[in-house]
């Protein structure tokens, strides 16, 4: 025991001289807070929509303006010299509706009037809602203009209703998903850092020579960057309450739980990388490919893991943060408690414990050569 | 006199510079494998992961009515491919109880007398239920939801509408999303590796002491952060034609535009990359600040390029930001270029945009190299 604080010491000592670092621990998972938390929004507004109108009547130009009334589509830039599809391809819009110059003609003789819609698909998101918005434009013009006409239709009414998070606030979603990605990245690339650090300087080969116990010196090393990512996470969720009104709705104590174990997890991947990697480059572009990357993208962050196909979404089962975010998310917006998530602490617990296996294993063996 | 020219050049320091820093930069199997790894695996992973649409969202139905128009409807909502129903759901509490526990990503409740209502007032209503939790599939599974209710008529009843839309997906027909995310994370990889590997290169120097020697000889300063560049300049355009080859040979990304744009581009970008790199490298004393320090170049500029989240969606504040971000004009480029085969004629003011932001990241660079080095 006495090992492990001597070690701790040692490892405090040297973090918090280097007062740069120290600054940017903190700086930096705040700074990530702010970042993902005012960028990411998920919500399609101001799609850019240009119409060709080529019939120029008061349906058509009706027609038009329905689109706009939409509050999700917005004049895109067009000058008219070139074709529809050229701006499009220029970036000045998304949308191309035109309208052909039979449009009002077809529509008063009471034959079906032809619309052409032009949606740039490259950003797909967008392309859907655009889609979806313009087909409802339409409908609410068909039916402007059937409500002349004898009354022939059937309609069913959806009443929709949306559950743990009525109106819809993106902060709800995407704050607690961030907690999950910054209480993994930099407690894990500041582990990584740090074993990495004594391979380049060379000064591992005194821990060998000094008698320490393998899992002495991981302990030790591990127990200052869990203390940082504690005082990490106590910033973020302070902030997260403060800016973004993301609090706990329930009794927080699966989120008290499962916090010190999702940063000792993060830790002990950390330390793992680090050991093994050669220089501290590697250790961080490791941790960041193998850490940073799958925890944004395969945990369900933004997009569902649901939609990961088949061989990648294996990948997404051994993903720490997925697991942790389910326990965020509850805890601040769903408020199932402990019978929804009993498991998820559990298994990060799982991660820890063999992650620390491995980086033992790997200490001792390099001890042994 | 060309002959002439690269005579005196090959005879010159610089060369004798570069010549050295390519044979040491070969050697270092630790910096080749940073360059070509990680990159490869990035883009791997988020193109081959990232779907933003909506597939099979599990869709509880508790179906009071069970009448031919209540199955009727449900067969119209589940012959998609976007929601699938699971087994009918009891009662509306059972189908909260499961939506509570995310074992549902919406509900749909059909009351009874829906048969009697829709063919005797032509109106009738259902009752949606949608976990908001998850905002972004929320929104869409509503907006799908809504649609396909509010279209359905019964099916022998249909009625043709007076305008039809004829709607036309161009540019990326098929919706796939890597067409979108491969070339845009593209920049944003590049990035990554660009800054963290070109501050390690000079850092390197900075903490062996080995610079010092450097500054003995007679060259200048300007002479040795050139032949660091040259070397890793084409090792970054290698990895920029790599994973050109995966969006186009894994991912079926179409090149649509002209390649001498995306190639200027790209290797005014490489230039940008290595000024960032080296800026890190001039700002930071020791390695591990540089490490932490990318992330504040990283995180953000990925961020802020549109590579994620579409430019127009940014709030403005985010906007006015990520016109200060030179990753922004190259994510648009290369989309340009890959998906909409636009070429320089459209694309002329973000390339002057990262000449610009070359122009003043080694400004910057070399005043603060000279005077570090004083």
């Amino acid at each position: 025991m006495r090992t492990i604080l001597a070690q701790a010491g040692k490892e405090w000592a040297e973090f918090h001289r280097d007062r740069v670092s120290v600054a940017m621990a903190f700086v930096l998972p705040l700074a990530s807070l702010l970042m993902l938390g005012y960028g990411v929004r998920l919500e399609s507004k101001n799609i850019t929509l240009i119409v060709e109108d080529q019939d120029k009547s008061f349906a058509s130009r009706t027609f038009a303006e329905r689109l706009y009334a939409t509050n999700t589509l917005v004049r895109g830039s067009w000058k008219g010299t070139v074709s529809a599809e050229d701006a499009m391809a220029a970036g000045g819009a998304k949308v191309a509706i035109i309208l052909p110059p039979d449009f009002s003609k077809n529509l008063s003789l009471g034959r079906t009037a032809y619309v052409q819609a032009l949606v740039d698909g490259s950003d797909v998101n967008t392309a859907h809602v655009a889609s979806s918005v313009i087909r409802g434009a339409n409908t609410f013009f068909s039916r402007m203009v059937e409500s002349k006409l004898p009354d022939r239709s059937y309609r069913v009414v959806p009443k929709v209703r949306i559950w743990f998070n009525p109106s819809c606030r993106e902060n709800l979603f995407i704050v607690p998903g961030v907690f999950a990605i910054v209480l993994w990245l930099y407690p894990s690339l500041l582990a990584a850092v740090a074993a990495s650090r004594e391979k380049d300087q060379g000064t591992v080969v005194q821990v060998y020579a000094s008698g320490i116990k393998p899992a002495q010196f991981i302990i030790g090393k591990g127990l200052i960057y869990v203390c940082v990512g504690l005082c990490e996470a106590l910033v973020i969720m302070i902030f997260g309450w403060l800016l973004f009104g993301v609090k706990p709705i329930i009794e927080p104590s699966a989120v008290l739980l499962a916090t010190p174990i999702y940063i000792m997890n993060a830790v002990m991947f950390g330390l793992c990388l680090g050991l093994r990697a050669s220089s501290q480059v590697v250790a961080v572009q490791a941790a960041s490919t193998a850490g940073f990357f799958p925890a944004l993208l395969l945990s369900g962050f933004v997009y569902p893991i649901s939609n990961i196909p088949f061989p990648l979404s294996v990948f997404s089962w051994v993903v720490p943060a997925r697991y942790y975010m389910e326990v965020t998310r509850d805890t601040f917006v769903r408020g199932a408690g402990w019978s929804a998530i009993w498991f998820d602490p559990l298994i990060l617990l799982g991660f820890t414990l063999l992650l620390f296996i491995a980086t033992w294993l790997k200490m001792r063996r390099m001890q042994m050569t | 006199m060309s002959v002439k020219i690269i005579d005196h050049f090959l005879d010159s320091r610089l060369w004798g510079l570069i010549v050295k820093e390519t044979r040491q930069t070969m050697r270092n199997k630790v910096l080749l494998w940073l360059l070509l790894f990680p990159p490869t695996l990035q883009l791997l992973i988020i193109g081959g992961t990232v779907d933003p649409g909506l597939h099979n969202v599990k869709l509880g139905i508790v179906d009071y009515d069970r009448s031919r128009a209540s199955r009727d409807l449900i067969a119209s909502i589940t012959s998609g491919k976007v929601f699938f129903a699971t087994d009918l759901v009891g009662d509306d509490r059972a189908l909260g109880e499961m939506i509570e526990k995310s074992r549902l990503g919406a509900g749909l409740v059909i009351p009874s007398g829906f048969d009697r209502d829709l063919f005797r007032n032509r109106k009738a209503e259902v009752q949606v239920l949608v976990d908001g939790v998850d905002v972004f599939t929320a929104n869409i599974a509503k907006s799908y939801l809504m649609q396909l209710i509010s279209h359905y008529s019964p099916s022998d009843q249909a009625v043709p509408s007076p305008v039809k839309m004829q709607l036309k997906v161009i540019f990326n027909p098929g919706l796939r999303s890597s067409w979108y995310f491969v070339p845009g994370i593209l920049g944003g990889v590049l990035t990554l590796t660009c800054t963290l590997v070109s501050s390690s290169v000079l850092l390197r120097e900075k903490e062996l002491g080995t610079l010092e020697q450097l500054l003995m000889t007679p060259v200048a300063a300007w002479e040795i952060l050139l032949a660091k560049i040259i070397p890793l300049f084409f090792l970054l355009m290698f990895d920029v034609f790599l994973a050109v080859m995966i969006a186009l040979l894994v991912f079926d990304v179409p090149f649509r535009g002209s390649i001498p744009t995306f190639c200027v581009a790209s290797a005014l970008y490489v230039c940008v990359g290595i000024g960032l790199g080296m800026m890190l490298a001039t700002v930071c004393r020791t390695m591990r600040q540089a490490q932490l320090a990318a992330f504040f170049i990283n995180i953000p500029s990925i961020q802020l390029s549109g590579a994620v989240v579409p430019y127009d969606t940014m709030p403005a504040v985010m906007q006015q930001m990520a016109n200060f971000a030179p990753l922004r004009y190259y994510t648009t480029v290369v989309r340009s270029v890959m998906l909409k085969g636009a070429g320089i004629e459209l694309l002329w003011p973000e390339l002057l945009l990262l000449v610009i932001a070359i122009v003043v990241l080694w400004t910057f660079n070399l005043v603060r190299f000279r005077r570090q080095l004083s």
